[in-house]
């Protein structure tokens, strides 16, 4: 017997929303938040810990946590 | 002044027609001034949904052609005194009918009733541009399936951009059976996913195969997919009816616990 599909559809599913969403292929949202990333770093210490970034319908945020005590 | 709410999933085949027979006659039922719109042009359904289409004299690009006054068009349903269909033609030119002509009939046809429903052809082309032109909300309808869900949100993308933001999501054909062996994505699964408001839930139920096959409703014929309708059309109308996402055994404690809040922001 296969293990329960639903973790597979959930994957599958929010990979295809944020291509969807920003109108690319799934690698070129990889590309877009090492870009991100990297260009926030120019300005600000971070590190990958503390920056997330994430695309709704209509927004892309990017969320930095910045210091932690 | 009536509510126009558009009915719409992107995807075909995943309940909107039956959807908008079943709450528009529930609401009827309820004592509502009903009008239900068929723009799906070319492929006419929701009069054989409900049991009308041996009634058919005139349709909705007659009455935008000028062939017919619209009253002419419209078919009263002898079982529901306050429902009224209009529907559409079975011609295969789609571009008959333009967004601007849509949202002028709606616009003169919403002070007549308490809801006009809109049911929208699949896809994305200019049957959805006609079907939401004169809508002020939606109800999203998707079933627990990675292609209906992906279309689902295309769907609100789209309706967004178009200013539509009241939009409500309707998950169909949910298997509990399924969802408790991890087979089927959940309702708090598509709801985190989608992070729109959810109107509701129906269950997969046989009866609704068997009630369209007649050409009747679910609604008030006492089946699980009948009453999950009834609980929308109430709620639409206003009353706060606690949704059933059917993860937890029947039962007024399952009812209450099922409640789910407003799902607030659009992350994934």
């Amino acid at each position: 017997m296969s293990s329960p599909s639903v973790a597979v559809a959930k994957e599958r599913l929010k990979n295809l929303l944020v291509s969807d969403r920003i109108r690319c292929a799934p690698d070129a949202v990889d590309r877009l938040s090492n870009d991100l990333y990297y260009t926030v770093s120019k300005y600000m210490e971070i590190t990958p810990e503390d920056f997330n970034i994430e695309i709704t319908r209509t927004d892309i945020h990017i969320r930095y946590t910045g210091e932690k005590n | 002044m009536g509510e126009v709410i558009v009915i719409t999933s992107g995807k075909g085949g995943v309940g909107k027609t039956t959807t908008t027979a079943n709450i528009g006659i529930g609401l009827s039922q309820m004592g509502k001034k009903v009008l239900v719109i068929d723009t799906d042009l070319g492929l006419r359904n929701l009069d054989v949904v409900m049991g009308l289409e041996n009634r058919i004299i005139y349709n909705l690009v007659d009455v935008i052609a000028g062939n017919c006054r619209l009253k002419q068009a419209l078919i009263r349903d002898k079982r529901f005194p306050e429902l009224c269909l209009l529907p559409s033609a079975q011609t295969k030119d789609k571009t008959s009918v333009s967004p601007e002509q849509m949202k002028k009939l709606v616009d003169e046809l919403r002070d007549e009733y308490d809801y006009v429903l809109l049911d929208c052809p699949a896809g994305i082309e200019q049957g959805f541009q006609n079907a939401i032109a004169g809508a002020r909300r939606s109800i999203v309808v998707t079933t627990p399936e990675v292609s209906a869900i992906r279309d689902a949100d295309r769907i609100i993308g789209l309706l967004e951009a178009s200013g539509i933001r009241n939009n409500q999501l309707l998950i169909n054909r949910l298997r509990v059976d399924m969802v408790r062996r991890g087979d089927m994505m959940s309702v708090d699964d598509v709801t985190e996913i989608l992070a729109v408001e959810l109107l509701g839930v129906i269950p997969d139920d046989e009866q609704v195969v068997i009630a369209t096959n007649q050409g009747e409703p679910v609604v008030g014929d006492g089946s699980q997919a009948g009453a999950a309708y009834e609980r929308i059309c109430r709620r639409l109308a206003g009353e706060e009816i606690p949704i059933c996402d059917f993860s937890r055994p029947e039962g007024i404690l399952g009812r209450i616990s099922g409640f789910f809040h407003r799902n607030q922001g659009g992350g994934l």
